[in-house]
């Protein structure tokens, strides 16, 4: 079968984040073998989405919720996965789009941590919307603010959720500007800190959560967002940054062209050139100094997306205690690696929070 | 790389089995690219076992004892990876089976539903070892024994186990004859039976177990003895056997070379042909006819090592107490598809012990 180039990248890349993340391996290896043409990508996942969603509305109409849950987030994961960079068909990413927020939502109260949809009031009388799942076997619990990428979101953050909350910490998934159910109206923007400040605002009003203890980790370009609102956002007691760009703009020409357009849509830009001019402001020269908090740095020598010298300068630079985990054999996001860094990772936040 | 052919053949044929049982996805594609002969495999997935074992201790000794867990388990299921089949090397074998035993009995108190190894009597003064798992959220709970199969172990059932639990059933993990621990001095036997009911005497002598509501699951070979186990065993209430084989000895001739050698290892005999005539015992016909209790028969459509008509065979002889979920997609054990029929059986099992 002769594949186009972008399906080709998408396998040869992606394989390990999308099994990490939840996508069950045999749907990988069939799913992508089917796919030809980058156009048929959507669709494809789509209908991989829809199979595990029928298998989740049987199993809660039997009354069979625990198998309800674990259907239902497949479907979300296949959606999800569908439309993460399918910028090319706008009407399809907005339908599956749709199909993840609506199935992974029926899911919540079904799973072994349940959780709940948040509404956290944002600028403009708008609105950010986040998942909020809470450790049942602990009071009062500190929190975790999950923090995702350019192309993932709330969702796909389920499986890091878990780690926190096995170890006693609850978590806030938020979608904020430029991801999810914020993309279609907000760009995404360098000073995350406001998403931040509001999102622990909501906190702080929740009888359930120990707002005093609020810990942030944030993936890809989550790992640039979460230094900086660790750095304007004093409530944050500790950060972790996963493969997080210094500065975007600096190698934006290493991106694949599906990337590059994904920065182009979600930050609101005509072109690229718009999109770098606009990214020019997503850089940590001058934010580094400002964290106080304690800092982790985790980052992959083989990231082919981020120089994994912009993980050294972060920490260089940072201004208070910092730890940078540099692990030789780990791609972008060390997806290829979950077992060295996820479980770490949750027990150096537990220790932080005092969890 | 010019890989030898017993190499190519389990990478082919074992990857969705591998990964639903506990593999890491990246760890099954590094070490099997790593590995040209197979000789090499033992020694190659037992480093990789090692990587975790190490990493669980160092999580142990800060006592981050849920990582300690996650980590120990990787390592047990790496070891016996490199094991399984491995039986032209006795030594490695052995070696990597006791890491198994080991790391996983490491790992058993910090599990989210922790477990216990126990061992109870078994014939001829001997013990026969499991692993017991209780939902710490239902008391007395029903429980499910779990049964391996040729090549595969008490510990390799653990995410099978998971499932029950989560469901409110406890499960009794066991190695049988033939199967882990019991393997070095006890053959395979057909009559699986008499194991069975060792475990469930033991399992009525225990005050937090509910031992009038047991089912019981067995894969691959471990599906012929749930059927044999079933039809006479009558404390057995609902069973669930997945891509067992009806008539083993006529399977033998079609199966992979590792898979016969491993088969003559493990019946104690002496050569193909002598195990060829042992197994023709391990057959359920005028057997599958006495089942009574519900059934589940699973099986896949593209089993290569055990064909389809069997399970429609074992189904069809159990009669109307036999249920047959048939997957067109499935291959052996149904493995490449375990969201079609992992929860789903362990849905169908609650159910039938709650209805007493």
């Amino acid at each position: 079968m002769a594949r186009d180039e972008r399906v080709q990248s998408a396998i040869d890349n992606w394989a390990p984040r999308f099994i990490a993340n939840g996508i069950d391996y045999n749907d990988f290896i069939r799913v992508t073998n089917s796919v030809e043409t980058w156009d048929e990508w959507c669709q494809k996942w789509c209908e991989c989405g829809a199979m595990h969603e029928q298998m989740g509305e049987q199993a809660e109409a039997a009354g069979n919720y625990e198998s309800a849950a674990y259907h239902y987030l497949h479907a979300a994961m296949a959606y999800h996965f569908g439309k993460f960079l399918f910028l090319s068909h706008p009407d399809q990413l907005r339908a599956a789009h749709e199909r993840n927020v609506a199935v992974y939502q029926r899911a919540l109260p079904y799973f072994d941590m349940p959780g709940e949809r948040v509404a956290i009031p944002y600028e403009g009388g708008s609105t950010m919307y986040g998942i909020l799942r809470k450790p049942w076997h602990v009071a009062k619990p500190p929190v975790v603010i999950l923090v995702p990428g350019l192309d993932s979101v709330k969702e796909e953050m389920h499986n890091y959720g878990n780690v926190f909350l096995e170890r006693g910490m609850a978590v806030l998934a938020i979608d904020g500007p430029g991801q999810g159910e914020m993309e279609f109206e907000h760009p995404m923007r360098h000073d995350y800190e406001v998403a931040i400040r509001h999102a622990i605002d909501y906190l702080e009003q929740r009888p359930d959560v120990d707002a005093g203890r609020v810990g942030l980790m944030g993936v890809s370009m989550g790992g640039y967002y979460a230094p900086r609102a660790a750095a304007f956002e004093p409530r944050v007691k500790a950060a972790i940054a996963v493969a997080g760009g210094y500065n975007i703009t600096g190698h934006f020409d290493r991106l694949p062209r599906l990337t590059r357009d994904a920065f182009i849509a979600r930050s609101a830009s005509g072109s690229e050139q718009e999109a770098l001019e606009k990214l020019a402001s997503f850089n940590l020269e001058g934010v580094m100094e400002k964290v106080r908090c304690p800092l982790l740095i985790i980052m992959g020598r083989l990231d082919r997306l981020i120089p994994p010298s912009d993980a050294e300068r972060m920490a260089a630079e940072a201004g208070g205690e910092v730890e940078l985990w540099m692990f030789e054999d780990g791609n972008h996001v060390c997806n290829n690696i979950v077992y060295k860094h996820r479980p770490q990772m949750a027990d150096w936040m537990r220790g932080q929070l005092r969890a | 790389m010019a890989r030898d052919e017993q190499v190519q053949s389990a990478i082919d044929n074992w990857a969705p089995r591998f990964i639903a049982n506990g593999i890491d996805y990246n760890d099954f594609i590094r070490v099997t690219s790593s590995i040209e002969s197979w000789d090499d495999w033992c020694q190659a997935w037992s480093a990789c076992g090692a990587m975790h074992e190490q990493m669980a201790e160092h999580a142990e000794a800060q006592e981050n004892y849920i990582s300690a867990a996650y980590h120990y388990f990787h390592a047990a299921i790496s070891y016996h990876f490199g094991k399984y089949l491995f039986v032209r090397h006795p030594d490695q074998l052995r070696v990597a089976h006791d890491h198994v035993v080991r790391d996983y009995q490491h790992a058993l108190p910090y599990f989210d539903f922790p477990g216990e190894r126990v061992t109870f009597p078994y014939e001829g003064g001997a013990a026969m070892p499991a692993i017991l798992r209780k939902p710490w959220h239902t008391p007395k709970p029903p429980i499910v024994i779990l049964v391996p199969g040729l090549d595969s172990v008490k510990e390799e059932l653990h995410l099978y186990g998971d499932d029950f639990l989560r469901r409110g059933m406890a499960v009794l993990a066991l190695d049988g004859p033939g199967q882990g621990e019991m393997e070095f001095d006890f053959p395979l036997r057909h009559d699986y039976e008499v194991p069975v009911r060792y475990a469930i005497d033991y399992l009525e002598s225990r005050p937090d177990i509910d031992a009038r509501r047991i089912g019981l699951m067995g894969v691959s070979f471990g599906g012929q003895f749930a059927v044999r186990a079933a039809a006479f065993e009558p404390r057995i209430k609902a069973a669930i056997e997945n891509c067992g084989p009806y008539n083993q000895a006529t399977n033998f001739r079609n199966r992979p070379r590792i898979s016969r050698e491993t088969m003559v290892h493990r019946l104690k005999a002496a050569n193909e042909e002598e195990a060829q005539q042992k197994l023709q015992q391990f057959n359920l016909q005028g057997v599958a006819e006495r089942v009574s209790c519900p059934m589940l028969v699973i099986q896949g459509r593209r089993d290569r090592l055990v064909p389809a008509e069997q399970g429609e065979r074992i189904a069809a002889e159990i009669g109307s107490s036999a249920e047959l979920w048939l997957f067109e997609d499935g291959n052996h054990v149904c493995n490449n598809i375990p969201y079609k029929h992992r929860p789903q059986q362990a849905d169908w099992m609650r159910q039938k012990l709650l209805e007493r």
